[in-house]
């Protein structure tokens, strides 16, 4: 067993104060879900959307127009953006967590800093920048697109699992020492389930961040809403580009709303 | 000692970049089933010591004796599980219910699940919760002083011999904590464990403990000892200030009422056929008393009889004598007969007494340390 952490000084850790503009409180979320809480957000959604699409199914387009606003091209594009955010938001809840949960542990306490910087770096850096790079050394395509994405979306799952991990009150952890639970035992039954809020709450910041940038996945030829977005700036056709910006607002918006009732029935009781 | 259940044996604590260390070759032996308080100044190394001894904090050279048994050879986790630990955070999981807090240690060591729940149930009845109600309850549901209990519940889950007790009433409110210090007598009257108890109140250390380390700076024994002794034979300067000027008054909270300093005064139901006025007294109904007329006096000073008990304290019949102005306490049995009265001189004689008994008490304990 290694030694007991107490001896250890908390040193200052600069990347937190970088990471605090990423960092998602959990939101004091009511305790049991209702089925207001449930259907609100999708109703208001549905309406919207409904008067908007029945308002351009009946607009006078022209044929610039009429080649992208149609429901298989909008279909289809929304279909690869979302495959987009779910490939990428798996991938970094794949790689974000374990390494987040790895990173508090008392061995590699050191390496987070340096891990966290990195993921930072990540973050700042435009993905449109990160996608033109990978265009010119690598190549264009949907892989690339992927990566880009993965990357940008990395600190808010990473940060929030080491918040959330390290954010459990040490005398929980005392008590569970104490009463000989192994460091095995602690992460499962104490320290894991009393992060999950927090883990989740920058899951969710994840997402939302990946439906806007999914839509730079169009200049790595990946396809999504950003290609109908492009098409409307390059035609010079301004509905096109506020049709796309908006099925990318409301796939937001909804994908938040799922997060946020995954949260509130997945977020441990008793708390 | 013949009977010590832990030995710490030149035990020492070096945290590292400190010039002192935090305890320095500390020599303790703690007897079986019985209570012993660490008490000492802020920074002393008490706490630092109750964490070396199931080594939640590590210690840098020394030995540490559980029945003879070298903890630090041991393996830590299944050592612990041997050992009750009370933290003053009290630390119960927030997203268990309560049953499922005292079921940890249990669990860890593999129970069945009817022994566990048939534990469980008697532990709860035993702090004073009912099972029914609070098993299935969350920690943020509780009182300050319901989750205490539920704390030294679960730390006696696995009925381990040994229990460490760090500030455990430190953080409730100060009715609760007279009532669960209460409490916690009763339970180690039923249990019986040897618990090594932290505090830094004075009243706390003398009140619950069978014997009180007093430590000076890096762990340093000023005094180990029998609370009566320490209060009436402090070992050195330091000693008598930490306890405070107030010796005598704290005896009182200390001494039970000794059976045999009461005295029978004569009884009368009307104050008109006193016959004698050497000495008070008590005027009865029925056997039941209601009043005192005191030497030389026409006046009745009507009374509230005190019920004698094994917990009876000479503080309790001071306080009832400075409030009513009687010359003596009257006590009853508990069917509220009349069996005698105690003076303020039986008080004091029985205080002083403690002084001569204190000397030539067998304490057993040896004073690594003290400057007597």
């Amino acid at each position: 067993m290694s030694a007991p952490t107490v001896d250890t000084v908390d040193t200052v850790d600069t990347v937190d104060t970088v990471a605090v503009a990423v960092f998602r409180q959990p939101k004091r979320v009511p305790r049991q879900l209702t089925a207001k809480m449930m259907v609100t957000t999708p109703i208001v959604l549905i309406v919207f959307s409904s008067i908007y699409f029945f308002w351009l199914a009946n607009a006078d387009l022209d044929s610039v127009e009429q080649r992208v606003l149609n429901w298989p091209s909008l279909a289809s594009a929304t279909l690869e953006h979302l495959q987009l955010v779910a490939i990428s938001t798996a991938a970094v809840t794949l790689l974000a967590i374990p390494l987040g949960i790895l990173l508090t542990r008392s061995w590699a306490r050191k390496m987070a800093a340096v891990v966290q910087a990195v993921a930072v770096i990540g973050q700042l850096t435009p993905t449109f920048g990160l996608v033109i790079l990978f265009a010119i050394t690598l190549g264009i395509g949907f892989q690339y697109a992927l990566i880009a994405l993965i990357i940008s979306a990395f600190l808010p799952v990473l940060t929030n699992t080491i918040a959330g991990i390290r954010g459990v009150d040490q005398s929980l952890i005392e008590a569970a020492r104490g009463m000989g639970m192994r460091r095995g035992q602690i992460l499962a039954r104490i320290e894991l389930p009393l992060a999950v809020p927090t883990m989740l709450a920058g899951l969710r910041t994840s997402i939302v961040w990946n439906v806007g940038t999914a839509t730079i996945a169009t200049f790595a030829g990946a396809g999504g809403l950003g290609s109908i977005i492009v098409v409307g700036l390059t035609q010079n056709r301004e509905l096109i580009t506020i049709t796309g910006g908006l099925l990318a607002t409301l796939l937001a918006l909804l994908l938040d709303h799922i997060a946020r009732v995954t949260d509130i029935a997945l977020r441990p009781r008793g708390l | 000692m013949a009977d010590s259940h832990i030995t710490l044996e030149n035990l020492t604590k070096h945290y590292p970049g400190q010039q002192q260390p935090a305890v320095d070759g500390l020599n303790l032996e703690i007897p079986r089933g019985e209570i012993v308080m660490l008490v000492g100044p802020s920074g002393c190394g008490k706490t630092t010591t109750l964490k070396m001894i199931n080594r939640i904090i590590e210690p840098s050279s020394g030995r540490i004796l559980i029945d003879g048994e070298n903890v630090i050879e041991a393996n830590p986790d299944e050592m612990r599980r041997r050992i009750g630990y009370v933290i003053q955070q009290i630390g119960l999981f927030p997203h268990m219910r309560i049953y499922d807090n005292v079921a940890t240690v249990p669990r860890l060591l593999g129970w069945p699940a009817a022994k566990i729940k048939a534990r469980v149930h008697e532990l709860l009845d035993l702090v004073g919760l009912d099972p029914s109600v609070y098993s299935e309850r969350y920690p943020n549901q509780l009182s300050g002083g319901q989750k205490q209990r539920v704390g030294v519940a679960r730390a006696l889950a696995a009925d381990p011999p040994v229990m460490l007790m760090d500030e455990p009433f430190g953080a409730v409110d100060p009715i609760s904590r007279e009532r669960l210090q209460a409490e916690f007598q009763r339970l180690q009257r039923e249990i019986r464990k040897t618990i090594v108890f932290v505090t830094h109140d004075v009243t706390e250390a003398l009140t619950l403990g069978d014997r009180v380390v007093i430590f000076g700076e890096r762990a340093q024994i000023a005094q180990y000892d029998i609370p009566a002794r320490l209060l009436t034979h402090p070992a050195n300067q330091f000693v008598a200030d930490f306890l405070g000027s107030r010796a005598g008054l704290r005896a009182l909270d200390l001494v039970s009422v000794d059976r045999s300093s009461l005295r029978h005064y004569p009884t009368v139901s009307h104050p008109s056929e006193i016959t004698s006025r050497d000495q008070p007294t008590v005027l009865c109904t029925d056997g039941a008393p209601w009043g005192v007329v005191a030497p030389g006096s026409d006046d009745v000073i009507n009374i509230a009889p005190i019920t004698l008990t094994p917990d009876l304290k000479l503080a309790d019949l001071v306080s009832a004598l400075l409030v009513n102005g009687a010359p003596c306490a009257v006590l009853v049995d508990q069917a509220g007969r009349y069996i005698g009265g105690i003076s303020i001189d039986a008080v004091q004689a029985q205080v002083k007494d403690l002084h001569t008994d204190a000397l030539g008490a067998e304490t057993g304990v040896n004073n690594v340390g003290s400057h007597s």
